[in-house]
């Protein structure tokens, strides 16, 4: 049975009913956004209970023909990877609806049809196999991103959603072209034209076109996840978005950069990305470090956590590139453990934000007195953030600091310093918002969070123990995943250079046959 | 007999009169009759190919070029007179409400 | 000598022949009705339209009239093309018969169609005379069109200029034909391949005169579709005139010069494409005036405060990136290039649509007038969205799908071929370009929907123009779903027009 079109295009059929209902009635509209976004997340929960722990390779697959002329085909399925982000998108979408409820007042049909648009779009990345469906995927969401962050933000958000979608485009046009190299050449090595992830990964690409390929490809994914340096656009995005957008921009968004590296990038083109290795860790290491500094001199708390996503993201990168079992595996957690913290983080910005109208951290101090319950959630998020043991972001950053170590040592040291950064950065501003004695009287009269904001909250927090204390049921899923597609570079390699080997020899051999042909032809002569 | 490349001379010759005329006047009326010339340095084009082929369908080609020179310069000298009664001049260079 | 009759088929010739007629009765109606007919004689021009689409499923492929009249893949198609636009034009002018035409409606929309039997016949005709003619007969009646509003000075003035550069052009275009016939020796677009591939060798011979009748035609169809160096008249032309006629000039006059390209180019001079005959081959020629287009258009439409100006600007774009299409000569160019015309068709006409009821309703075209459009209009705002998406080339809309097809031919192009590695980078052109282009659609999603003013304007649902709106937005979104059986039917397309894959 087809679990994944009914889970992507649940939303989406969503919002169509949504843009039926009359625009006056918006408590009917954000019930229905939120029954909605519930369906999707029990339709994902479906997914991960028909999903085989143990079973390596697609599962879940649907393959049927799209336009056929062109070989595009309808293609879908999950690994542990893709499934993990899926049930992540679907939670952080009924949170992020969640935490919208007050803050809207304007337009409030329009943001919850872009909401659920988007969800279609991010689900459907995450389970696409053809390039092609895959692509389209990733532009969908595009727009109603430009609409979330352009009508509903902050001040600057009409220059932040210009320069998001021109970042983002600039990017997805290169791996357009890129796309379209890879489908002609696969026509010319096996004769069809197709779009097809899995098979375009069996076609050995010659070195040199192999590297322009991986920059098209790496160009589009790090704009997205940003890597330093093509992070710029990320603050103005992440701080100008409502909160719903920054949840959904941190939590989902960022995870389609690192995402496109693993499913696509690293896979195909697996000499180009030995090729790559040092470059990009140096990169990241860069922006976990750059992302680590700039945080802590930040003066308002919503571009502090979005500069520290620069730093988080840049551990993820640093790990995947680390090529081996451990880095990769924990890379592939703190995506889902950046979501979880980094929109939790989001979350609690946006609900003092509500209150004050203000997010500078000079206006605040002494919360701990007025808002108890907030300070206690905040806590334990910052405190995952940092990577403390027992909670989630431990986890994952252990595993790529030991993964790292692995590869290079020097990756792990400097990689290590941006946890210490990560704490020092974190605790400051903690202590500076949460500590001391209330000194602006209007922060007298704040009241603390209600229901609502307490159901918000309450599952995150739970993830973030679950997670820290028991992983393993994210390791058994996305273990057989990241085995394989370590595996996939590996074998590919290794064939590549076993042929180059007998290419060697052959020609050895050939030019030793030729040497002794024209000794012969000497003899001869003579 | 005359050969060819003289016609061909001479149709170039007033192709280039015709294309300067309608680039460098700025009066509608003087551009307009550059472009009767350039359409006439084609028709000569045509007619001398087609004596030196031998065949007829440059001379039919001729014709209809005309009938259609005609139709053209009908038009075109009523929207001549139509923005003459508008601006009262027929100055090309005052006609800047759009910007060229 | 005993003369004979060419074979004329009349069958293949039926959809022309009834709109022409019909073009008479829709003046003769205007004027039986003393000119008061009102909007009786649009619609009259509508159904007559939607005739001809009729008899042209009818009248299917074949020849007439000694191969001088060829109904193909290629023509049909762009015929299809031709008839939506005009009829997507008319359905957009009601609201100026409301209070701008009050007298003449009949030879408004009459010429409209007489304009579209000439597009016609110049899709049909394989031969330089009667190409020669269509074109005219395409280009004339949309002179009077552009200067409908006599006493209005900007409409009159685009007329002229739109009447000078028009009847220059097809001087040019003319002259370089001229060339050809003493060339090839003859005026059938086949016998001239024929005879250009048999005798090339001797053009050298002769000198520079292929080289001036190949950058003559190259002039001449580039004053028709608005490339640079050749576009100035566009943005003016555009601005002036009236909306409906700014939306037939940017779709159907467009396509019908793509379709004179092709005949021409394709058809006929395919010999002259490689660069064997440097200097005379167009494919840099054209390929260095494709990017002229998309680099000035998309930078110079960023600056534009009027929004047909602006549209202006990005069709000269748009006409830089079909022409990526055009040099990338094998099996998939020209079904690019003919598929993009078709979504093209339905996100510029139903830009210009909405923009048609906006200046019927407040009399502007400046793209600071539709501030706060969103919240008066929604259908609308959100419309004009998806067409500008489409033009922008965002999935999954049809327009994705076009420019998607064009950079593939091309890329397939330059992969097979080692001479042609250019094509990358006109391909990489284009997609910078892109950006630019996104950038300018985006800023007017910007003012319709991110402000907190409302603005002073609504828009009525319930018009003809706003069910032009909602043919595009069909358009946009079906064939941006399910391209397929349009882009089988393009398939076909450069077999018709005899592409010869190297």
């Amino acid at each position: 049975m087809d679990w994944l079109t009914p889970l992507i295009f649940a939303p989406l059929v969503g919002a169509i009913i949504l843009a039926f209902v009359p625009s006056k009635q918006t408590e009917t509209i954000k019930g229905v956004a939120l029954i909605i976004a519930i369906i999707t997340f029990i339709l994902s929960l479906f997914v991960y209970a028909q999903f085989d722990k143990l079973g390596a390779g697609m599962q879940l697959t649907v393959n049927v023909p799209w336009i056929t002329s062109l070989g595009i085909h309808y293609h879908l399925g999950i690994d542990g990877i893709s499934l993990l982000l899926i049930v992540l998108t679907t939670v952080l979408t009924i949170l992020a609806i969640l935490s919208s409820w007050r803050s809207i007042t304007e337009g409030v049909k329009g943001f919850f049809v872009s909401m659920l648009i988007l969800t279609s779009g991010m689900i459907g990345v995450f389970c696409a196999l053809d390039l092609f469906l895959f692509y389209i995927f990733w532009e969908v969401m595009l727009i109603p991103m430009y609409f979330l962050i352009g009508i509903w933000g902050g001040p600057r958000r009409v220059y932040a959603a210009i320069k998001f979608v021109l970042f983002t485009m600039f990017g997805s046009l290169l791996m357009l072209v890129a796309i379209l190299y890879l489908y002609f050449q696969y026509h010319s090595f096996a004769g069809v034209y197709t779009f097809d992830m899995l098979k375009l990964m069996q076609m050995p690409i010659a070195i040199n076109p192999q590297h322009w390929l991986f920059v098209a490809f790496a160009l589009a994914f790090a704009i997205k996840v940003p890597l330093w340096p093509f992070h710029t656009w990320l603050p103005d995005a992440h701080v100008q978005a409502p909160t719903a957008g920054s949840v959904i921009l941190a939590g989902v968004l960022l995870k389609m950069g690192t995402y496109g590296f693993i499913r696509i990038a690293m896979p195909m083109f697996p000499d180009a990305t030995a090729t790559f290795v040092p470059y990009i860790a140096i990169l990241s290491v860069i922006a976990i470090i750059y992302g680590a500094l700039v945080s802590m001199v930040q003066k308002d708390i919503k571009s502090l956590v979005a500069f520290s996503s620069v730093s988080h993201m840049g551990f993820v990168m640093l790990g995947l590139f680390a090529l081996n079992q451990e880095a990769v595996q924990g890379a592939v957690i703190q995506m889902i453990n950046h979501g979880i913290s980094t929109g939790a983080l989001f979350l609690l910005v946006g609900m003092i934000y509500e209150r004050r109208h203000t997010r500078l951290i000079a206006e605040f101090g002494g919360l701990g007195k007025v808002m108890p319950v907030f300070s206690a959630f905040f806590m334990i998020v910052m405190l995952s953030s940092i990577g403390l043991p027992f909670t989630n972001g431990f986890v994952g950053e252990f595993l790529i600091l030991l993964g790292a170590f692995k590869a290079n040592v020097w990756y792990g040291v400097f990689a290590a310093t941006g946890v210490i950064l990560a704490a020092c950065y974190m605790l400051w501003m903690y202590q500076r918002v949460v500590f001391g004695k209330v000194t602006n009287p209007e922060n007298e009269k704040l009241t603390d969070i209600n229901w609502r904001e307490r159901i918000i909250l309450i599952p995150l927090v739970v993830l973030i123990f679950f997670i820290g204390i028991y992983p393993t049921p994210l390791f058994e899923r996305t273990e057989p995943a990241v085995r394989q597609v370590i595996a996939h570079i590996e074998q590919t390699r290794q064939a590549k250079q076993d042929l180059e080997r007998i290419d060697e020899r052959t020609l050895a051999l050939r030019e030793g046959a030729g040497l002794s042909q024209k000794v012969t032809e000497k003899g001869v002569t003579r | 007999m005359v050969p060819i490349h003289a016609y061909l001379m001479l149709a170039m010759i007033l192709f280039g009169i015709g294309a300067f005329g309608v680039l460098v006047s700025r009066n509608v009326i003087v551009m307009f009759m550059s472009v009767e010339l350039m359409l006439n340095a084609a028709n000569l084009v045509l007619i001398a190919f087609s004596r030196a082929l031998g065949v007829v369908d440059g001379h039919v080609f001729v014709f209809l070029v005309l009938a259609v020179a005609a139709a053209e310069a009908a038009v075109g000298l009523a929207m001549i007179i139509t923005i003459y009664r508008n601006r009262e001049t027929i100055n090309i260079d005052r006609y800047n409400l759009l910007k060229w | 000598m005993e003369f004979q009759l060419p074979d004329f088929d009349l069958r293949v010739m039926m959809p022309e022949i009834f709109l022409f007629l019909w073009a008479l009765v829709v003046i003769t109606f205007d004027l039986s009705t003393k000119r008061r007919s009102g909007a009786a004689v649009a619609y009259l021009a509508m159904f007559g339209l939607v005739i001809t689409g009729i008899l042209l499923a009818v009248a299917g492929t074949g020849a007439g009239f000694g191969a001088m009249f060829f109904n193909d893949a290629a023509s049909i198609f762009f015929k299809v093309i031709f008839l939506g636009a005009a009829f997507m034009a008319i359905g957009s002018s009601f609201g100026l018969l409301r209070q701008k035409i009050q007298h003449h409606r009949g030879e408004f929309f009459g010429l409209i169609l007489l304009s579209t039997v000439g597009m016609m016949f110049l899709a049909s005709s394989n031969e330089l005379l009667s190409l020669y003619i269509g074109l005219e007969l395409t280009t004339i009646p949309l002179f009077v069109c552009a200067a409908f509003f006599k006493d209005n000075r900007l409409s009159v003035e685009a007329g002229i200029k739109y009447l000078i550069i028009g009847a220059f052009s097809s001087a040019l275009l003319l002259y370089g034909l001229s060339l050809l016939y003493g060339l090839s020796g003859t005026t059938d677009l086949l016998q001239m391949r024929i005879n250009i591939a048999t005798t090339h060798l001797n053009f050298r011979e002769i000198g520079m005169l292929p080289m001036i009748s190949v950058i003559m035609l190259v002039a001449g169809l580039g004053f028709k579709l608005a490339l640079p160096p050749f576009h100035q008249w566009a943005p003016d032309v555009y601005e002036g005139s009236p909306t409906p006629i700014a939306a037939f000039l940017s779709v159907g006059s467009k396509a019908a010069g793509l379709i004179a390209f092709a005949k021409i180019m394709i058809n006929g001079l395919q010999v002259f494409y490689d660069q064997v005959m440097a200097p005379s081959d167009w494919g840099i020629l054209v390929a260095v005036i494709a990017s002229a287009a998309m680099i000035w258009g998309n930078v110079a439409a960023i600056r534009q405060a009027n929004i047909k100006r602006m549209l202006a600007y990005s069709s000269i774009a748009q006409a830089g990136y079909i022409m990526i299409g055009m040099v990338a000569l094998n099996e998939l160019g020209m079904a690019a290039v003919s598929f993009y015309m078709f979504t093209y068709l339905f996100a510029n006409m139903g830009a210009f649509a909405v923009v048609a009821i906006f200046e019927d309703t407040t009399g502007s075209t400046q793209i600071s007038s539709y501030n706060g459009l969103a919240k008066t209009s929604p259908f609308h705002a959100a419309s004009m969205s998806v067409f500008l998406l489409s033009l922008a080339g965002i999935p999954p809309l049809a327009g994705f799908f076009a420019k998607y097809y064009v950079f593939a031919s091309a890329i397939k192009m330059a992969g097979a071929a080692d001479d042609k590695s250019w094509l990358y980078w006109l391909v990489g052109v284009g997609l910078l370009t892109s950006v630019f282009a996104l950038y300018y659609y985006a800023n007017i999603i910007k003012t319709m929907y991110f402000t907190t003013d409302e603005s002073p304007y609504r828009l009525s649902v319930a018009s003809p123009g706003s069910a032009m709106v909602l043919i595009g937005l069909i358009g946009v979104l079906l064939f941006g779903l399910y391209p397929t059986p349009i882009l089988e039917f393009a398939a076909g397309i450069p077999e018709a027009l005899g592409v010869v894959v190297p």
